[in-house]
Parts: C-alpha cells; sequence; structure tokens
C-alpha cells in the first residue's frame, strides 16, 4: 500500500465539516489534560520511540517472518454514510501510438479520492476533541481552515519503529469460557458490544509470557475482522457495533505508556459504548488526553495464526505514516516482523 | 451471556436477603466479592418484531438490547423471557424465574390479572419484582411519565409560538391516536391540552383522531390546515410517524412555513446518525418538526437494572420511579442520542 501511495496522487476530498464559529474559544486548560511531552508539543506519544526503544525492538526480529496487519483498501469495504474511496487510472500512453520515445516508454498514474478515515488508518492527534479542545490543550478552531489543520497535523509524528504486541482475546475468551460469537462470524469471534476489561488484556499478555513496556505499539484480536472480511455482504454488520476497550482497559493500557492501539475493528473501543450518552469516550482518554494513537480495521487475523503457533506475541513493527500536512489521519500499511 | 428464559436451571442457589447477608459474613471478603453476581430474569412485553410499543416506533428488542447493553458493567446475567402479551406465557415465565431460582425479575406485562398471580408467586419465593409501565402488586414501579411527557410538549409548542408568533392568530392540534387508552394515549393528550391551556389560553385546540392511521392523519391535517388560512398551525403528534405525516400534510397544504410540530416518542423514526440522517438532526435546524419528547424505551435497561441491584442490596426504592423525558430537538439530538455511524 505504500507503494502505491508513493504512486498516487491522494486528493483527500473530505471537506473539514466545521468552522471556526461552531465553538465558541474555550479554555482548555479545564478540559484537557497537558501532555507530558511539553507545552508546544504537537506530535503525542511517538515521542516515547527512542533510539533505545527502536533498538530494543529491533531484538524481536529473529525468523524474519513478516506477517501483514493491512487489508486491502477497495471498492467496498465498510464505510459509513459519504465517505468513500475511489481511484483513476491513467494510462494515456498505452493508446495506440502515444509511448514515448524508441524505448517505447509508456506509464500510469492514478488519481486517488479519498477519505483519510478509511480502510486500515490511524488516527493523528487532530481526529478528536473535546469541545474545540484537542491533544495538549489546543484550542482547535483557531487551527483549522477548509482545507487542513494548521497545528496537530501528521506531519509532527515521530517513528513508529518500535515492539509491537499482539493480545488474542478470543483465546482468552475461549480460554476463559465465555467467548460469545456472532453468527456471522466464520471463525470464533466476539461479538460487538463486548467490552474488554483490563483483565481481559493481562491474561492475554500472561499467555505468551509478555510484559508492556513503556514505546509499545498494542494489537487487539477480536475476531471482529473476520466481519469486514466479508464486504460487502456484511458491511451492516460490521458497522454496526463491535467488540472493544472499555473505559478502564484504555486507562490501563494508557498507564502502560504505549504509542498505540490497534485492533481489528472500526474503532477499537467496545461499541456500543458502555455509558448511555456517552460518544467513543476511549478515543478522547486515548487521543485527546494522553495523545496514544488508534489504529483501526487493521488485519490481526494471520497475526494471531502466527503467534498461536510460534508461542510469541511480539514482534518489529513495520509502519510508517506519509507527511501529509495538517491531515487528521491516513491509510496506513503495516507489517509485523518476528 | 444471556440466557433464554427456557433454559435449563443453573446451579446456583437464590439468595434470600437474609440467605445473601449470612452468606456473605461467612465467606472471606474476596471470595464474597467474586461470587456477587446476580441473576436477573426481564420479561418482555412481547418480541414480536412487528409489534411497536407504547404507541411508539419501538420493539420489543429496543427494550431487551438495553438489558443486555446494560448488564455489561454490572453484576448481572439477564435471563429473557417473552411474555407475548399472553396471560398463559407470563405466568409460565414466573414459574420458570422460581425453578431457575433468579435473585430478581423484571416484569414488563400488561395484564392486570396476570400481574397479580405473578406477583403472589414470586413473593413467595422470595423473588424481588420491579415492574414496568405496568403495575404489579407490591413492587416497584418503572415507567413513563405520560401526563408529564405531554405536558414537556405543549410547553415546547407553546414556548414556540410565543417566541415566534406573539400576537398572532394561532389554532393548536392534536393529532394522532387520541382515543387509545391502552398506550396511555389519552394521559399524554391531556398534559399536552393542560400546556396549551396555560400557555396559550387563547388559541383554540383541535382533536383530529386518526386512530393509529398514518395515511389518515395526514389526510385529517391536510384538509384542516388548508381551511386555517391566516392562521399559525401547532401541531402536537402523538407519535413520531404521525409527526412526519403532520409535515407531509402541511407541506402539501402549502402552511409549511406557517406550522410548528413537536410529537412524543422520539424513536428511530425522527432521529438517526452522522450519516444516517433523519428528520431532528443538527444540520436540520430549520425543520418544523421542533422535537419529540424521549421516551426512552431503548434505554430501558440501564435506567431498571440499578433499580433492581437496589432492591437487592436491600437499599430502598421508591414506588414510582419516572422515565427522565426530554425534548430532543436539533440542538440536543446528538448529546441524547449520540450517532456511532462514523466509521
Amino acid at each position: 500500500m505504500r507503494t502505491t501511495l508513493g504512486l498516487a496522487i491522494c486528493a483527500l476530498a473530505g471537506v473539514l465539516t466545521v468552522s471556526s464559529g461552531a465553538f465558541a474559544q474555550s479554555d482548555c486548560s479545564k478540559t484537557v489534560p497537558a501532555s507530558p511531552f511539553g507545552k508546544d508539543d504537537q506530535t503525542g506519544a511517538t515521542n516515547r520511540v527512542t533510539p533505545a526503544v527502536t533498538k530494543a525492538a529491533a531484538a524481536e526480529i529473529q525468523t524474519g517472518k513478516v506477517t501483514t496487519l493491512t487489508n486491502p483498501l477497495v471498492d467496498g469495504v465498510p464505510l459509513f454514510g459519504t465517505r468513500f474511496t475511489k481511484t483513476v487510472l491513467t494510462a494515456v500512453t498505452l493508446a495506440p501510438g502515444a509511448a514515448i520515445g524508441d524505448n517505447n516508454l509508456t506509464f500510469m498514474e492514478d488519481t486517488w479520492l479519498s477519505q483519510s478515515h478509511v480502510g486500515t488508518h490511524l488516527d493523528g492527534m487532530g481526529h478528536i476533541g473535546r469541545g474545540d479542545c484537542y491533544y495538549n490543550q489546543t484550542a482547535m478552531g483557531k487551527f483549522i481552515n477548509q482545507n487542513n489543520m494548521t497545528k496537530l497535523g501528521l506531519e509532527h509524528l515521530k517513528s513508529f519503529a518500535t515492539r509491537g504486541v499482539l493480545i488474542d482475546l478470543v483465546r482468552v475468551y475461549q480460554e476463559a469460557n465465555k467467548l460469545k460469537t456472532n453468527a456471522a462470524c466464520r471463525k470464533p469471534c466476539i461479538d460487538k458490544g463486548t467490552v474488554i476489561t483490563p483483565e481481559d488484556l493481562q491474561a492475554g499478555l500472561k499467555m505468551y509470557n509478555v510484559t508492556l513496556r513503556e514505546g509499545d505499539a498494542v494489537f487487539l484480536n477480536t475476531g471482529w475482522g473476520d466481519v469486514f472480511a466479508q464486504y460487502p455482504a456484511q458491511n451492516a454488520l460490521y458497522n454496526s457495533g463491535e467488540p472493544g476497550l472499555g473505559k478502564a482497559a484504555a486507562k490501563w493500557l494508557i498507564d502502560q505508556k504505549v504509542i498505540a492501539v490497534g485492533a481489528d475493528t472500526w474503532a477499537v473501543e467496545v461499541i456500543p459504548g458502555e455509558v448511555q450518552g456517552e460518544a467513543f469516550a476511549v478515543h478522547q482518554m486515548l487521543i485527546t488526553d494522553n495523545g496514544i494513537h488508534i489504529i483501526e480495521n487493521v488485519r490481526t487475523d494471520l497475526l494471531a495464526d502466527e503467534v498461536a503457533s510460534g508461542k510469541r506475541a511480539t514482534f518489529f513493527l513495520n509502519m510508517s505514516v506519509p507527511k501529509a500536512v495538517g491531515l487528521t489521519g491516513n491509510f496506513v500499511g503495516i507489517e509485523a516482523i518476528q | 451471556m444471556p440466557l433464554r428464559g427456557g433454559d435449563p436451571a443453573p446451579v446456583i442457589g437464590r439468595r434470600s436477603f437474609l440467605g445473601l447477608a449470612a452468606a456473605l459474613l461467612a465467606v472471606p471478603a474476596a471470595q464474597s466479592e467474586e461470587a456477587r453476581r446476580y441473576k436477573v430474569g426481564f420479561a418482555n412485553l412481547t418480541e414480536d418484531p412487528g409489534v411497536r410499543l407504547e404507541g411508539f416506533g419501538f420493539t420489543g428488542a429496543d427494550v431487551q438490547t438495553s438489558f443486555t447493553l446494560a448488564a455489561r458493567t454490572l453484576p448481572i446475567d439477564m435471563v429473557f423471557f417473552d411474555n407475548d402479551r399472553d396471560r398463559a406465557k407470563t405466568l409460565a415465565n414466573a414459574e420458570s424465574a422460581v425453578a431457575q431460582r433468579l435473585d430478581a425479575f423484571v416484569e414488563y406485562s400488561d395484564d392486570a390479572s396476570a400481574n397479580a398471580e405473578l406477583a403472589k408467586r414470586l413473593k413467595a419465593a422470595g423473588i424481588p419484582i420491579v415492574a414496568i409501565t405496568y403495575p404489579v402488586p407490591g413492587a416497584p414501579l418503572y415507567g413513563p411519565d405520560n401526563q408529564l411527557a405531554g405536558r414537556i410538549a405543549g410547553d415546547a409548542l407553546a414556548g414556540f409560538a410565543l417566541s415566534h408568533w406573539a400576537g398572532m392568530p394561532q389554532v393548536a392540534v392534536l393529532l394522532g391516536d387520541l382515543a387509545n387508552s391502552a398506550d396511555h394515549m389519552t394521559e399524554r393528550v391531556e398534559g399536552i391540552a393542560a400546556a396549551l391551556k396555560e400557555k396559550l389560553p387563547d388559541a383554540p385546540l383541535t382533536r383530529l383522531d386518526s386512530g393509529g392511521n398514518g395515511t389518515q392523519a395526514e389526510a385529517l391535517l391536510r384538509r384542516f390546515a388548508a381551511a386555517q388560512t391566516g392562521k399559525k398551525l401547532l401541531i402536537a403528534a402523538l407519535d413520531d410517524i404521525t409527526a412526519l405525516r403532520a409535515k407531509s400534510a402541511v407541506e402539501e397544504a402549502g402552511r409549511a412555513n406557517d406550522s410548528a410540530i413537536v410529537s412524543q416518542g422520539c424513536d428511530h423514526t425522527v432521529h438517526g446518525g452522522m450519516s444516517d440522517r433523519k428528520e431532528l438532526d443538527p444540520s436540520n435546524r430549520g425543520s418544523i418538526l421542533i422535537g419529540s419528547v424521549a421516551y426512552r424505551l431503548d434505554r430501558y435497561g440501564y435506567d431498571v437494572l440499578p433499580l433492581v441491584l437496589k432492591l437487592l442490596s436491600g437499599e430502598p426504592v421508591p414506588p414510582r420511579v419516572a422515565t427522565r423525558h426530554v425534548l430532543v430537538s436539533a440542538a440536543n439530538v446528538f448529546s441524547v442520542y449520540p450517532p456511532i455511524d462514523m466509521n
């Protein structure tokens, strides 16, 4: 996907639908905590990926086995409402007589029209706020225009070259004899609405004798991704809810100082949420309050199989994010290297 | 994991209040913390997907799902039953609750005599009950305050008229299944009428009884609206489908600009999400449907299960707990019903 990204002209057509007058300017120090990385920080948790963290993560590469964590981004995958991703191929030199030079050179390019939060994608610091207050007490109304943000964009992120940890919650639930699957899942999955607890996470880590350390990126296998994989037939079901982090589990991950939490679901957190009347509270906890990225629609089943057979749940995370100035998020390609 | 009412009886014994207290004293604290989960039955009015409850667009599935979701973060394992609006099934469910030694039972049945019999049987077995909408002797009752909800609608309609059309000729209209006492329509009508009379004493009130037929409602209002030239129309619809029909009627009659509508129920007919846009939507603040009073049938579980836990812990529970009705409008719909369709 990253190769494709490099070739593509990515025209993000999702227009910010906010207006600068939508919120009165707030005193964000009252609603969002200050960043531990300094008052001017726009980066967030990737500050934790130090050279020492990357070097230690490199030790995870033992067999060289690479497993993708990326779903194909193609027409028909689950999206909501007006979200879309569409490509247009430019192939004029393939027309008769249009090849160039004596060496008969031809070429093709794409125009990629897409919203950024589609497919396997990363939520940046500017994705989620509380009122007009975003990460690091940023009063966002002052920093947006019709095209992008002028603060907290993806260009500020540092490296994701760190250790990845897979927590196979399907196995945790199976071993605890509490797996309530969904009839649409072709493989065991945790049903939508199931609240993942800190104890679930800890059980998954214990299963492979892993202790989280600062700078880790955590990926959750819930099995719900199998519903994504049945696109477009099961898109409505996939979007109707999901298993995911409850607030206590999110708090526990925050306390472990991870840099990102990914899952094979579209929001990582439990939907419907635990508290009626609250919307995507875990998003606010992770991104707005703690600068921790969320990675959605991750393909975790292949890695879960590898982890089960190799008895090792840690890996070197190979993922980069385009330096897309002023964007709130973007699709990413992710690999687990063991 | 919720069970169906017909599942085999669980091994765990029912704890009476005294028995529970004794058990808690007899085991170490950590053990008692782990063991303190309750099996709570919920007998639904009906789970027939074609039946709308209380005159609104909610179904039995909406109510049951609210219990499933609410129980996730409580020390409760749900056991579900379907009363199916049938006396024999209602009593069979009670017997099953006794046989399964449930810790508590939530009863949603509109059969007064079945409720009385059920109360006797569960009381004899020491199973506390919370009743929904329809009384069960000796049990605290949770449910809508239909008069209050009606007043909220009437107040909203009058408030709109006073702030936008003060001094202009106005006529108020009650539209819907006005005579349906089974679904408490008459209480809602009383509440609406009382509020309108209090706030807009000079506005005559016309009652258009559609008998619950949307097409009939639209036809009645279209004719009425066309005849009320020069007057502002304040329309109180008794349910959301009727409200949308009312909107169509005044549009067809060319009277939309002279009309304001308030509805009751706030079901999925009128509110949607970020992608699934409906009439009550933050981007549709100019709608003549200015709001719908929430009855929250799809939130019952969140309100009722805490009452059950209070009962089980011996805390006092008021004999009557009312649904928290609120007027849902374009201004607060995403706050009351946060959308989740944002993948």
